[in-house]
């Protein structure tokens, strides 16, 4: 009896707080915008907080949403699953966000979008690409971004068919991450008939895989695989090179950054690294006046950062059309339209992945920058 | 150096000094705040430093101004001294108001706050099995991270191979972890002090790395699901599993999870509660007196005809199970495990609530917890300074109150208590 | 395993343990003197890479061009700064604490750590910063054919023979001078030291000194050869070289480089031969096997109980 009185209580105390800050949202719309802040994987953080920042300022100087400005708030999970939990029953509970972009590593997206379904609020990553992320069928999950299992697609068939390699190594970084991205290449090399020759996985965070590299000259590797993000690549395929390792070197979108090439010692290195990624957002019609922008402000929107811009603006257009802030309306609304970002027209399937997963190859160059390969 | 102020040079030594803190700062930050790289070529922020060696500079000379005060009249100590009488006199009255305030606290202070207020019982158990090896038996373990996440896996695995329940799994964890435990203490525990420590960090780090790499069992850095504990087969979902009844419905109420967050944290409660009890008993009984005589000297304990092997192995255990307990709790209420939170710098987060609060002392131990659990939340509003200030705060108690929050108590008898 | 394989990873091997072995002695030193773990010692290392980087950068911009020039610059720069570092971490979070338990300096040294990690991170950024290749070259040994040949590249070279020559001067150091005995006597026994004038508190500040330049030396190295450095390669590398002076016999100068070797080869054969996945497993288990059949470890003394 008293549990039901108290919970009683607390509603009420809750309703009231509620009251004062439906009070305040007559002006903003506050928008969570989660990921690793801090911690090692603080450059993707930053990509996302510049993109969503951006956007925001864009939005807000049109009008903002009928009126009502966006507002961003913070939530720094370090990539660890046990702060994401945090994180997000703080954006939800105590700053009471309408949406929230983010949560970098799928380790932390996975857990953290429990709690926002469980709230009701629409919760969108730009960048966790395992599929688990979609795949438990919580109706107001998102991402702007591919899965896993289609950019080992892309690299599988590329590795066979385009640099016709037979002796395949494919490591990964241990991560929810990286090892999903191999895994993923692993599984598509055997429909096409490929036994990889090595499966291994590194320590993130350490910088001397020497052994490993060793170990790929000792099984006669014709292609490395490598699933992870940029901090490993770089170290890696540096000593792959001063091994005498010419071999290629194919990865996914977590090298996407220039820090990889920094990392790597130079662009000598990293030339005829491939990689895939979504077709350049930097390239696409719509973006360019924006790429401009970031670019004279002083930065480069590399990886993400545009990801998280389209995030914040399919989010705002959605809330524009549904006049709502309500996770199943903007979530169904969503479902059924297009949205026009400045990644070009996107849209959602049922599950929350986007219809259209573009993943190309791309290619390092000598001078440290990426093309496409025809 | 000894600022104790005799008025012959006074200020003058004081600027001096802070004069050449200042300059010794300015040579530590100008390299790394004065210049930041940006890909292979350098930006210089030269007021950075400069600044920070001004603060540095100011700093010292308030503290030297501070330490000449005179020291707090001894009055103040009096009254201190008559306040710890007076609480050992009413302890019993101060810890039922202090759980009357923890049993009210759930209802009023929101959703997150009450995440946070679970998370902080999690650590005030995980702190009380450490405080048993640590404080108590004098074991310095690094490593009980390792205990923590048997618990934690052990719930989550036992659920996904074997269907066990939550309250199958508390037992289950429990003892899981106290096996491991005993299993590590067998081999180890004659080693000394700080060889005891290394290789309890090894052990803590091999456990964390076997769940990450044996992907087909643990699921690697994926994890495993932990499902929410019912109460007597009833669910706090807002759907029930087919054949069920969720607690809204059963008890006509709205759906909220809030519910659920309330009746995880009075259980935690509870089981702390419990091991309080279990403690304090512990400690009056032979085996809790032989854990600190032990800790006092070895070789005195030996002589004495004790069994430095088993009395280390209870104590091992014991403290094992508690983290096992931590770890089944913790994985229910995060409801997803992840070798991510088992690292290294979680046994360091627990060791520290340990000697913050005192070795030994159990109330030191939970107010250290809920402080160090607290802090971290509290400090969000720092955004990207919270890991500094975290790391300060650390210092900066462990320079303050280098015994800890309330220093341990050792046994004592009155005279008048016996009968 | 092929010939040229093996041999190929002895070098790896040898080469990141002495890179452990370098920061070891920082470890190791501390502990035989005050008898604590300075756990922020790993952060002092990543100090250390940083502060290369840095010099590294600031050299070029200047307009300095020959290698041997630029190393010597660079490395005593780097040494200077450091052990500034390293004397002002022992000041502000250990000397207050040195007539208290034994256990609070730990804490104060993890706080430390955590201080050191976010400082550098807040004012150089949380990306992975780089430098560029500055030793290339390399070495070919053995060769026959195309895959058959052993190959050393010569920043390589540089950390196995800087790591020779710091330990040989260190131990000089140690063994020759007036300075060394202090040390030594003060690690004996303090209070018999101080009687006879050794200043205590300075000898601890002095192997405070030690310590951070062995590891600005294995920072610097380690920038050269790697090229790759973030605000938290000092915990990751840090945890790994306490297991090696651990290994080694903690307290024991020898010891630190002997135990640095043997885990750098054991890391380096077990994921050659094994798997890499478990190559830390490996060395974790190894360190426990030793201590169980040796519990001072390989060249440590065996603690003498006094009644």
């Amino acid at each position: 009896m008293k549990r039901i009185t108290g919970g009683g209580v607390a509603r009420w105390v809750l309703a009231l707080m509620l009251g004062c800050t439906t009070a305040a949202q007559a002006e903003t719309i506050k928008i969570g915008v989660a990921g690793p802040l801090s911690g090692p994987q603080a450059a993707f953080g930053e990509q996302f907080w510049r993109g969503a920042e951006q956007a925001a300022k864009d939005i807000n100087a049109q009008g903002g949403i009928q009126g009502a400005s966006i507002e961003l708030v913070r939530g720094d999970d370090a990539c660890e699953p046990k702060q994401a939990v945090a994180v997000a029953n703080r954006l939800v509970d105590f700053d009471h966000v309408a949406a929230v972009v983010g949560h970098f590593c799928s380790s932390s997206t996975i857990p953290a979008f429990e709690v926002y379904a469980e709230a009701g609020i629409l919760s969108m990553t730009p960048a966790s690409t395992n599929p688990m992320v979609t795949e438990r069928g919580l109706p107001t999950v998102f991402r702007t971004c591919g899965r896993d299992d289609q950019q080992g697609v892309v690299g599988a068939e590329f590795v066979v068919k385009q640099l016709k390699a037979q002796r395949i190594a494919v490591l990964h970084d241990k991560d929810t991450y990286g090892q999903g991205l191999a895994d993923s290449m692993k599984a598509h090399l055997t429909t096409l008939g490929l036994k990889e020759v090595l499966y291994e996985g590194l320590t993130r965070g350490e910088k001397d895989f020497n052994a490993l590299v060793t170990k790929l000259r000792a099984v006669k590797a014709d292609a490395v695989y490598f699933g992870g993000l940029h901090s490993e690549a770089g170290p890696l395929v540096r000593q792959m090179r001063e091994q005498g390792l010419q071999i290629p070197l194919i990865s996914g979108d977590g090298i996407m950054s220039e820090t990889f090439v920094t990392s790597a010692g130079g662009p000598k290195f990293v030339a005829g690294v491939f990689m895939t990624f979504g077709a350049d957002p930097r390239k696409i019609a719509a973006g360019k006046e924006l790429v401009e922008r970031f670019r004279k402000a002083g930065y480069e929107p590399e990886g993400y950062t545009l990801y998280s811009y389209a995030t914040v603006q399919s989010i705002a257009q959605a809330m524009r059309a549904t006049q709502s802030r309500e996770g199943a309306k903007l979530a169904a609304w969503l479902k059924s339209n297009a949205v026009d970002t400045v990644m070009g027209s996107k849209s959602w399937n049922a599950k929350g992945d986007l219809k259209v997963s573009d993943y190309v190859m791309y290619r390092w160059t000598a001078t440290g920058q990426y093309e496409e390969v025809q | 150096m000894n600022g104790s102020g005799e008025g012959a040079h006074g200020v003058g030594r004081w600027l001096r000094e802070a004069a050449i803190t200042g300059g010794i700062a300015f040579l530590l930050f100008a390299p790394i705040t004065g210049v930041t790289l940006s890909g292979y070529t350098l930006e210089g922020h030269w007021q950075r430093p400069l600044w920070l060696a001004v603060w540095v500079a100011v700093g010292r000379f308030l503290w030297s101004w501070f330490r000449a005060r005179p020291r707090p009249s001894p009055a103040l100590s009096r009254l201190s001294g008559a306040f710890s009488l007076w609480l050992d006199d009413h302890r019993t009255h101060l810890i039922l108001i202090l759980l009357l305030g923890a049993m009210i606290l759930p209802w009023f202070i929101g959703k997150y706050w009450l995440n946070v207020a679970i998370l902080a019982w999690i650590y005030v158990l995980l702190a009380l099995g450490l405080n048993i090896v640590v404080g108590l038996a004098g074991l310095l373990d690094l490593g009980f991270v390792a205990f923590y996440a048997v618990g934690a896996y052990g719930y989550a695995l036992g659920h996904q191979y074997l269907g066990l329940s939550f309250w199958a799994a508390l037992p289950f964890g429990a003892l899981l972890a106290a096996c491991f435990g005993v299993m590590l203490g067998f081999p180890v525990l004659r080693m000394h002090g700080d060889y005891l420590a290394i290789v309890t960090l090894g052990f803590g780090e091999i456990i964390r790395l076997v769940i990450n790499n044996w992907m087909s069992f643990t699921g690697g850095p994926n994890g495993v699901r932990a499902p929410f504990p019912s109460l007597f087969g009833i669910d706090f979902g807002r759907r029930a599993a087919p054949g069920h009844v969720t607690f809204h419905e059963y008890f006509n109420l709205p759906y909220s999870n809030e519910y659920r967050d309330i009746f995880f944290y009075f259980l935690l409660l509870i089981v702390v509660s419990g091991m309080v009890f279990l403690v304090r008993r512990l400690r009056r009984m032979p085996l809790g007196r032989n854990w600190e005589a032990l800790r006092e000297d070895e070789i005195a304990c030996r002589a004495l005809g004790i069994q430095p092997v088993t009395v280390k192995l209870s104590a091992f255990g014991l403290g094992a199970m508690t983290g096992g307990l931590g770890g089944v709790f913790f994985a229910a209420s995060q409801g997803f495990v992840n070798p991510t939170s088992f690292t290294f710098m979680e046994s360091a987060h627990i060791l520290a609530i340990v000697i913050l609060g005192g070795m030994g002392s159990t109330g030191g131990v939970i107010a250290a917890a809920v402080l160090l659990t607290v802090l971290p939340e509290a400090l969000r509003d720092f955004a990207e300074y919270r890991g500094l200030l975290f790391g300060c705060a650390m210092v900066l108690m462990m320079v303050w109150r280098p015994k800890g929050l309330m220093g341990m108590r050792r046994a004592r008898f009155r005279r008048s208590g016996v009968a | 395993m092929s010939f040229h394989i093996f041999v190929q990873q002895v070098v790896n091997g040898l080469v990141l343990g002495s890179v452990y072995g370098l920061i070891a002695v920082g470890y190791t030193m501390v502990y035989g003197i005050i008898g604590m773990i300075n756990f922020a010692h790993g952060d002092v290392y990543m100090i250390a890479a940083y502060l290369t980087a840095i010099f590294l950068a600031a050299l070029t911009l200047l307009g300095v061009q020959s290698p041997p020039v630029i190393i010597l610059l660079v490395l005593l720069l780097t040494i200077a700064v450091t052990a500034l570092y390293g004397w002002s971490v022992e000041r502000i979070a250990y000397r207050p604490l040195r007539h208290s338990t034994r256990l609070a300096p730990l804490i104060s040294a993890i706080g430390m750590s955590l201080i050191l990690q976010n400082y550098v991170r807040l004012s150089q950024g949380g990306r992975t910063q780089g430098t560029p290749t500055f030793l290339d070259g390399s070495v070919r040994l053995f060769e026959q054919g195309p895959d058959q040949f052993v190959q050393i590249t010569h920043a390589q070279i540089l950390i196995v023979v800087m790591a020779v020559l710091g330990m040989g001067v260190l131990w000089y150091l140690m063994q020759a001078t007036a300075m060394g005995r202090a040390c030594r006597a003060v690690q004996q026994d303090r209070i018999m030291a101080s009687l006879l004038g050794v200043d205590g508190d300075r000898v601890i500040s002095l192997v405070f000194v030690l310590g951070a330049s062995m590891a600005a030396v294995a920072g610097t190295l380690v920038t050269f050869n790697y090229g790759s450095f973030d605000f938290f390669i000092g915990f990751v590398t840090g945890i790994k070289a306490f297991t090696a002076a651990v290994l080694g016999g903690i307290g024991s100068l020898p010891g630190a480089m002997l135990g640095g070797l043997v885990l750098g080869l054991s890391e380096s054969i077990f994921s050659g031969l094994v798997n890499t996945d478990y190559k830390d497993v490996f060395a974790f288990s190894l360190l426990v096997l030793v201590l169980i059949f040796r519990p001072s470890g390989l060249l440590g003394r065996p603690e003498v109980e006094k009644v």
